[in-house]
């Protein structure tokens, strides 16, 4: 019992996740900036920003509803934190892992957008509730993709839970290589999904002030950004255990292979962010409608006659 | 029924874009009206920068003129008191050395790298392409410290005075000048091969910010956004003026008539800049580079213009024969190009509204300096009382005193 | 149309203008009234071809003030046609269907010169702000800056039993 709490509150569970984030979050930001040829952060920037953003006052607009406004950061955080539980970091199976987990996990990780379209359009501010909608509207154009994208693997694996698909490449690591479509797909609508750029025109800071959390202040705004630097943590982490499932049996060795592969999907994610432009929200729903999804589709019905055709 | 309530019973939102917004540098309201996310109409409102500089002008003699003149933008300030000198040589009848023609010449075109270079950036952030705002402005500090070099400061050289140009170039600081000048050139064929193949720029700029050719007339925009509809309205070619006598401007023009053409005018034009500062630099002749100038104006009145990184330029000064002006006016270039800015936003989407703005170059005062070197601990910044007290040292070495002297406090 | 053809043009239909050239391409002309202004300006655009509005210069002529559009053709000439109105009932109207460009320039004059302009269209003022007091015009030459309050907004001349 008391071992299943510490697997939960410390480690792999939420300190760890808190740790890692923001090691990835100074990464990210390190790297994006050697690349711009500036000379970045110190590695403890990140959790410095937190702790400021924490401290600072809390201003709830006048015509908010008070109660939705202080909930909805808490409930994304919560919902990531709940996702990151079933992915496995250690010794080969999540600590709550159970079968058709990676459901869960996908929908869990829709909540974080759903309270930023919440969060902007209760604000009542103009710039937030264009912010809000455009969160929505590139919900609806990514996750058609991004949910066939990341089942495809399972299909193939013939399993709903991510330890039990990890378990399953580990042992076939051959038909990994069936996936790289998949993998180049999810990683583009995680990029969506993320906001980050080029489908961050959500939240473009030229256009609309930052969008959907214009008005948020204080610790409300650090539960939202935290929530965002967990949700790349995961996403980093989902990808590693659906697409990167190497492994050598021994749990330590597989925890560094593990950092290696999130180290790896961060760094492609801020290649992406540092060499494209942000495309506008009609360009972004284009792509997403007219090349990603019938893409997915393909990848998706390939690995159903492949299920079948291999006999597994 | 007021405006609002009309448009809350059609279901438009008023979008207010200024006084303060992130994409904004410069103080101006834009209120857009949309539809969804298309732009319905476009309200202009400019004007909060508006210091009486033409009222500040007429009551001080010409030497003090010129140097609020400098300042009328933050930009372009070498065009602005070009076209300035111009005019009161022109009133005059004052004959530029040839050295002066050049030097004036040699600036110029480096503030258009300066200019172009951060548009080029505040144009890439506006679309959220930050890598290439970081890179372009690195590589206009390249430029900027080259000016500091000639002039002692980054934006307002001071260069220009009545009847010729107040610094010389030493030969050292010509090697230094084609130096710069290799390096840029290799910078800015990457990007404009960037400009000519990135999907994503190319998706972002292209057919946003139309203004065909007849709009160009009728709303008589000028500089790269004329020059992008295919409007040759190059100052230096259709008016030769100074260096460019005797040196040739190659005319750079487009014919996409959008954003993406602005773009492709403003990175070919740079290179054409660095073409022109090789010749200038190579064909420099000696001699003296001014000449003294009258404190007085005759009577009379001049027009003249000037091509600055943004467009044409144009300056009035008239004279009632006192060492005053009796009345100067300034169109600066971005003034003309105002015009066409409803015409050019309405119909497109509210993503490409800070782009759109941004194409025109609008004017923004970039003139502060702070340099903080990393690393070796060296703060370069001075403040008021830093100042005062080397000032008074430097007098004291001079036999002067002026210790004594109270000042009032700001 | 070169710069020669024009003044030859304008000096055959409108003796009045005087227009003469000191540059290759600038052509000057004389102060008129408010009436063979418009028609010289008619014929600039249809006849002549100048239909780019560039500028419009306001200058105070004592007890006048003078108006000077500048026009431009396709061969970058500029040429300045200029009006003069009275101080006391400055109106003139406003050639914004002709030139569009030259709105902006027309509010300019209404603002610090106070030249009533009609037939402008609707829009915000330009360039003082909207709490600038009412009939105080900065560029004319009786207005003395040194009067005017910056923080107030109030432009508050001595009276004249003061100055005695």
């Amino acid at each position: 019992m008391l071992l299943a709490i510490f697997h939960v509150l410390v480690f792999p569970g939420l300190l760890f996740l808190g740790a890692y984030s923001f090691l990835l979050e100074f990464v990210d930001r390190k790297v994006y900036a050697r690349m711009q040829s500036r000379k970045g952060p110190p590695w403890y920037q990140p959790l410095a920003d937190m702790l400021k953003l924490i401290g600072k006052k809390v201003i709830v607009p006048r015509n908010a509803h008070k109660f939705f406004f202080a909930a909805l950061p808490t409930v994304s955080l919560a919902a990531v934190c709940a996702a990151f539980l079933c992915i496995p970091i250690w010794g080969g199976t999540a600590i709550t892992a159970y079968s058709g987990d990676l459901i869960a996990v996908l929908y869990l990780l829709t909540i974080p957008t759903l309270c930023h379209f919440l969060a902007g359009y209760s604000s009542h501010e103009v710039y937030s509730t264009i912010g809000a909608f455009r969160t929505l509207t590139q919900m609806f154009a990514y996750e058609v993709p991004l949910f066939m994208a990341f089942l495809s693997p399972a299909i193939l694996a013939g399993s709903w839970s991510i330890s039990g698909i990890s378990a399953f490449y580990a042992a076939h690591p051959l038909y990994t290589l069936i996936n790289i479509p998949a993998f180049l797909i999810s990683l583009l609508t995680s990029q969506s999904k993320l906001e980050r750029m080029p489908f961050d025109a959500p939240e473009a800071e030229t256009e609309i002030v930052g969008g959907a959390l214009v008005e948020y202040s204080g610790r409300y705004l650090a539960y939202f950004r935290a929530t965002a630097i967990t949700e790349l943590t995961a996403i980093a982490s989902v990808l590693a255990a659906l697409y990167l499932p190497f492994s050598t049996g021994t749990p330590w060795l597989d925890f560094v292979l593990y950092l290696g592969k999130t180290f790896g999907i961060v760094l492609i994610m801020v290649l992406l962010r540092a060499t494209m432009a942000r495309i506008r929200i009609d360009q972004t729903l284009k792509f997403f409608w007219s090349i990603l999804t019938p893409l997915a589709m393909a990848q998706m019905i390939l690995n159903l006659l492949l299920r079948g055709g291999l006999g597994l | 029924m007021s405006d609002r309530e009309k448009n809350e019973r059609n279901h438009k939102v008023v979008v207010p874009i200024g006084p303060q917004h992130p994409s904004l540098k410069e103080p101006g309201s834009f209120k857009i009206t949309l539809d969804g996310e298309k732009v319905e109409r476009a309200v202009v409102e400019i004007g909060y920068n508006h210091r009486g500089i033409e009222k500040a002008c007429e009551s001080r003699n010409y030497i003090q003129a010129l140097y609020i003149i400098e300042r009328v933008c933050g930009i372009c300030s070498h065009a602005h008191t070009s076209c300035f000198c111009q005019t009161f040589e022109d009133l005059a009848g004052l004959e530029v050395p040839r050295r002066a023609h050049y030097i004036r010449g040699i600036v110029g075109e480096l503030e258009r790298l300066h200019s172009h270079l951060l548009w080029l950036g505040v144009a890439s952030h506006e679309i959220g392409f930050d890598t290439l705002f970081m890179y372009t402005w690195r590589d206009r500090e390249l430029v900027l410290d080259l000016l500091a070099r000639i002039g002692g400061n980054r934006v307002n050289y001071g260069v220009n005075t009545y009847g010729g140009v107040r610094r010389d170039l030493e030969p050292e600081l010509m090697e230094d000048v084609l130096h710069v000048c290799d390096l840029l050139e290799e910078k800015l064929k990457y990007y404009a091969d960037l400009a000519m193949t990135e999907s994503t720029l190319i998706a972002r700029l292209k057919g946003i910010g139309v203004l065909l050719p007849e709009d160009v007339k009728k709303y008589s925009a000028v500089g790269p956004v004329a020059r992008a509809a295919g409007i040759m309205d190059d100052i230096r070619v259709t008016e030769p003026y100074g260096v460019f006598r005797e040196i040739a401007v190659n005319p750079v023009t487009d014919d996409h008539c959008d954003v993406y053409g602005r773009t492709l005018v403003r990175v070919k034009e740079m290179l054409e800049a660095i073409r022109l500062i090789r010749i200038m630099v190579k064909e420099i002749p000696d001699g003296p580079i001014s000449v003294r100038p009258p404190r007085k104006l005759p009577v009379g009145e001049a027009l003249s213009r000037v091509e600055a990184p943004r467009g044409e330029d144009i300056h009035y000064i008239r004279s009632t024969g006192a060492d005053a002006p009796d009345r100067v006016r300034v169109r600066a270039p971005s003034e003309a190009n105002w015009h066409g800015m409803s015409h050019m936003l309405e119909g497109f989407q509210l993503a490409d509204v800070p782009i759109i703005i941004a194409a025109i170059d609008p004017c923004y005062s970039c003139t502060d300096r702070a340099i903080h070197l990393i690393g070796d601990g060296v703060n370069q910044l001075t403040d008021w009382a830093q100042i005062r007290a080397l000032s008074i040292e430097q007098y004291k070495a001079r036999g002067i005193d002026p210790g004594s002297i109270k000042i009032r406090e700001f | 149309m070169n710069t020669e053809e024009t003044i030859l043009a304008l000096n055959q239909h409108f003796p009045a203008l005087e227009a003469v050239s000191n540059h290759p391409l600038r052509i000057f002309t004389v102060f008129t009234t408010p009436a063979a202004f418009e028609e010289a300006l008619h014929f600039a655009n249809l006849t002549l071809g100048y239909h780019k509005g560039k500028h419009i210069i306001g200058t105070d002529e004592g007890a006048d003030i003078g108006i000077s559009y500048i026009l431009s053709n396709d061969e970058d000439v500029l040429l300045v046609l200029r009006e003069r109105v009275p101080k006391s009932a400055p109106n003139v109207r406003s050639m914004g269907e002709l030139y569009p460009s030259l709105v902006l320039h027309e509010r300019e004059l209404v603002d610090l010169f106070g030249v009533q302009v009609s037939g402008l269209p609707e829009g915000p003022r330009y360039p003082l702000p909207d709490c600038w007091p009412e009939g105080e015009y900065p560029l004319r030459k009786e207005w003395n800056p040194a009067y005017f309050n910056k923080q107030t907004v109030t432009y508050e001349p001595p009276k004249e039993e003061d100055a005695k």
